[in-house]
């Protein structure tokens, strides 16, 4: 127990804080009311006239180059226009004004300033401003103080239609891509398809911003905090521009597409479809009329004919039918049918390309001189059930996973497809027709690429890839042993080096290779195909790859209703064969038997 | 004895935090059910700690302060960084910031130790061990380094020393040193941002857009609240929606501009009734202990409710004094709400007999 003490003096100095607090308190008041309602209203005029905005800062998209360094994608500065909605006094009147100077229609002004995340963020109203734009923005600038002309960037394509599908193009952020990534700086550019999409992520870099003060007119009067942007990488492609432009003028003003691969890595050396069109006519802002007639085109040079466009891969798939011939036992390296021009299979006559038969055909013989009637034979004592399994080993059928979201998977039909998507048995007629590579059965120009490349390098089937360090899981291996593909490779030896080859014309080059010749309706007896109408012709195949013992590069050429491979196709292939062995210094053919 | 919370005292509490909760709302930053849990625990602390009396509560001093120190010797080893700041523990979403619990201790330390003091004077000991309680959890803080929060602990030692009782000497010994020290501050401690928000405070069109912004844009909000202010939702063309600090430090400019001189006076009148009714606390009490926690706890309220209340009108410089209970911050709230419990305890047990 302790006494209780006398706490008077304690209590006095506590007494003397609250006084001191008291004091304090009541100039701190003072303080308040001389600011909010003596000066009140100066302060709101302030607020009125000292605007805070949020500017972003573009970043540098990075450049595309090719493997031996020269450029195919971009940037020159260009003018954006931004419009601050919150600053706006009349939204429509900024819009007529913004309409009149001829940036956009009035309905396609509003679509691209509606309203997304934050009111204060600012919409980018035109992606490239005329000079002519940009004085009249500046003289109204008192009126229309909600509208920025900030510094940006227009993607520029040197190569202009080359490599338009590869590469893709770019556009301003739509409200999709918003949706998706949300962190999307206003005015950034993204990419819509091919490398600039794939590569988006590397290409695009991180945007910054400022922060700023502006008057009532619209004047920056000081900068509050900038974040600088972070500009894109650049990105080396495995394209090979001198080839890919060697394959345009080989295939010159016809519709087709050049698919050329390095067989063992599976890089992209040559990916060019045609017709084509300009990639800088988006990156411009393209008119609609423009567009439509892009649209609307017969030819459709939107398309891109290598990942997109499924053909019927006609005497190419022999190859593949050979193989799966000889690994399931059906056939031997020495096995031999009787082509007498034809062959009657279930009450049908079929008939070979080359009316007056070929004889005695042996297998490498038959792919020599691509004789059909020995494949209706093997079609028929392989079955649909073997042969489908055994041209999807190959990666028919499947995306190859250059741009899984672009490309086309082709087809390998079999009965249970024909059920499912036509509602209708399989008929063993349509075997036979999948024996030569018609019917139910399509490829992709990059698969029949892939799937040469596999044979080139004894069964190893590659990714193919444009970007070295973003190709997926890396090559397949498919088991197959040197015997069952020995005789298949002298056949295609002999398709170019053999008397009787379709392709005999590419000699002495050392190619390797195989000719299609794809119907696209059945031939009439006694039917010139060079005076039927461009769309009935046949379609024009030529895969293969030189040198014969050390395959560099394989090609794919697909001339749509170019006529017969030998003539239409194969000597595309050549060209760009040829200037890739010259380029990189190989011999030049060396000896030819025959 | 039945249990009896001050009313006043309570009302002025909610009103805080209520007034707290709609301007945390209005700025729409998501933090406002992180908000509302951290007062439910505030408010259960708070209550828990009123139930502890004088004797308890100068039991738990030494104890509680040596855990403390060892949480801010922990906090600089483990601790994760947030602006330059090594601070906080992260606790699954949360974080906690053991400098704002470390001050409760520093209150219950001091109080302690100066009741013990024989006489109305302190002697040179007191003085030193005094400063040596509070000196070791500031410098710790210190290194972290929060400055902010440094500041805070120096009225509490201030208030103990002015309560205990020093001789006019002491005090003018004080003045001298905290002159020199501000001079060796100025010359050789304080970064040149720091120096430039002093200046702005005497020259407010020094920098207006670097070091002299944020309070620039404090006062255009300030004084855009005029008398009755533009309403919450119509504030919106105000410079604070880019002030990163706008929900902690300058969460007050944000309220002054929503509601105007009435609001603002009505929201200084709320922490005017709680900082009365904790000084007729102190000034209540029998004992020397609870009088000199109860003056800690006001001084440490009022000093920030003055310091960060005078940065947003511009008169002192940007420290990183939040306003207690109203900014956004669960660190800060329930050390403060335990306190002001640990005042109720004092207050609740004033009667009994020993």
């Amino acid at each position: 127990m302790r006494v209780r003490e006398d706490l008077g003096p304690f209590r006095a100095r506590v007494t003397a804080l609250l006084v001191a607090l008291g004091v304090v308190g009541f100039l701190l008041v003072l303080r308040l009311g001389a600011l909010q309602v003596v000066e009140g209203p100066r302060w709101r005029r302030m607020a009125e006239s000292n605007r805070i905005r949020q500017v972003p800062v573009l970043p540098v998209r990075g450049r595309i180059y090719d493997r031996n360094g020269l450029l195919l994608a971009g940037n020159e500065p260009a003018f954006q226009l931004l419009l601050y909605p919150v600053e706006s006094r009349s939204m429509e009147r900024t819009l007529t004004f913004l309409a009149r100077l001829g940036i956009a229609p009035l309905t396609e002004l509003r679509e691209r300033i509606r309203s997304r995340g934050a009111p204060d963020a600012p919409r980018v109203v035109a992606g490239e401003l005329t000079w002519n734009q940009v004085c009249a923005i500046r003289a109204h600038r008192s009126d229309h103080p909600e509208l920025a002309v900030v510094q940006g960037f227009r993607r520029v394509y040197p190569e202009g239609p080359l490599a338009a599908h590869t590469l893709g193009y770019v556009r301003l952020p739509t409200r999709e891509d918003l949706r998706e990534d949300p962190n999307l700086a206003p005015g950034i550019l993204v990419g819509a398809s091919g490398v600039e999409r794939r590569q988006q992520a590397r290409l695009a870099g991180v945007p910054g911003r400022r922060l700023v003060v502006v008057d009532a007119r619209g004047r920056e009067l000081g900068t509050v905090e900038e974040v600088p942007a972070e500009d894109g990488s650049d990105l080396t492609l495995s394209l090979d521009l001198p080839l890919q432009r060697v394959a345009a003028r080989a295939l010159g003003d016809r519709a087709g597409a050049v698919v050329a691969l390095d067989p063992g890595t599976g890089a992209v050396r040559v990916l060019y479809s045609a017709p084509s069109f300009d990639p800088n006519a988006f990156a411009r802002g393209m008119s609609l009329a423009e567009w439509n007639r892009l649209r609307n085109d017969p030819l459709h040079p939107l398309q891109d004919r290598c990942l997109r466009g499924e053909y019927p891969p006609g005497s190419t798939i022999k190859p593949f039918m050979a193989i799966t011939g000889l690994v399931s036992g059906v056939i031997s390296p020495v096995t031999t049918v009787w082509c007498s021009g034809s062959v009657t299979i279930g009450g049908h006559t079929f008939r070979c390309w080359a009316h007056w038969g070929h004889g005695r055909v042996g297998l490498e013989r038959s792919l020599e001189v691509s004789c059909d009637v020995f494949y209706y034979t093997l079609g028929q004592r392989l079955g649909i059930a073997r042969i489908a399994p055994g041209l999807r080993l190959w990666g028919f059928g499947e995306r190859t996973g250059l741009d899984p979201r672009a490309e086309r998977p082709g087809l390998v039909g079999d009965p249970e497809w024909s059920r499912r998507a036509r509602g209708r048995p399989w008929y063993p007629g349509t075997t036979i027709s999948v024996a030569i590579g018609q019917g139910p059965l399509l490829a992709t120009p990059i698969q029949l690429a892939r799937a040469f490349a596999a044979l080139a390098r004894g069964g190893r089937l590659p990714v193919p890839h444009l970007v070295a360090d973003a190709a997926p899981a890396g090559v397949r291996d498919l088991g197959l042993d040197e015997a069952s593909l020995e005789p298949v490779l002298e056949g295609l030896r002999l398709v170019v080096a053999g008397p009787e080859g379709t392709a005999r014309r590419l000699a002495p080059l050392p190619i390797v290779g195989k000719t299609g010749t794809a119907q696209v309706v059945r031939k009439r007896e006694g039917v010139d195909m060079n005076t039927v109408a461009r769309r009935f012709r046949h379609h024009a195949w030529f895969v293969g790859w030189a040198p014969v013992d050390h395959p560099r590069l394989v090609v794919a050429v697909l001339v749509e209703h170019g006529g017969e491979g030998a003539a239409a196709a194969a000597p595309v292939a050549g060209a760009v064969l040829r200037e890739a062995l010259g380029v990189t210094g190989a011999g030049p053919a060396a000896g030819n038997p025959g | 004895m039945g249990y009896r919370f001050d009313p006043w005292l309570i009302f002025a509490v909610l009103v805080i935090l209520g007034a707290s909760i709609l301007n945390l709302g209005y700025l729409d930053t998501g933090l406002v059910g992180r908000q509302l849990l951290w007062m439910a625990l505030g408010l259960g602390v708070m209550l828990v700690a009123s139930f502890l009396d004088g004797v308890a509560l100068s039991r738990l001093a030494f104890p509680a302060w040596i855990a403390a120190v060892a949480a801010l010797a922990g906090v600089l080893a483990f601790g994760t960084v947030r602006g330059g700041t090594r601070g906080w523990f992260a606790l699954g979403g949360f974080t906690i910031q053991p400098s704002e619990f470390a001050r409760l201790t520093v209150v219950l330390a001091l109080a302690a130790l100066a009741a013990r003091v024989p006489g109305t004077r302190l002697g040179v000991k007191d003085v030193a061990l005094l400063g040596a309680a509070a000196g070791i959890p500031v410098l710790l803080v210190l290194a972290e380094p929060d400055f902010g929060v440094a500041a805070t602990y120096l009225p509490i030692l201030g208030v103990v020393l002015w309560i205990g009782g020093l001789p006019r000497a002491a005090w003018v010994i004080l003045l001298l040193c905290g002159l020199v020290g501000a001079a060796v501050a100025w010359q050789w401690v304080l970064a040149d941002y720091q120096k430039e928000r002093v200046l702005t405070v005497l020259d407010p069109s020094r920098d207006p857009y670097g070091a002299g912004y944020q309070v620039r844009q404090s006062k255009i909000a300030v004084g855009s609240g005029e008398l009755v202010g533009m309403g919450f939702g119509r504030g919106g063309q105000s410079g604070l929606r880019f002030l990163p600090a706008r929900h902690t430090d300058f969460a007050f400019a944000v309220w002054a501009e929503a509601t105007g001189f009435v609001g603002s006076l009505a929201l200084l009148g709320a922490y005017a009734v709680l900082l009365w009714r904790i000084a007729r606390i102190a000034l209540g009490v029998a004992d020397r202990f609870g009088l000199l926690l109860s003056a800690s706890v006001f001084a440490w309220i009022a000093f920030e409710v003055v310091v960060n209340v005078g940065m947003v009108v511009g008169w002192l410089p940007t420290t990183g004094i939040t306003l207690p209970l109203f900014s956004y911050g669960g660190s800060s709230l329930v050390s403060t709400l335990a306190a002001i419990g640990m005042v109720q305890g004092v207050w609740r047990h004033r009667m009994v007999n020993r």
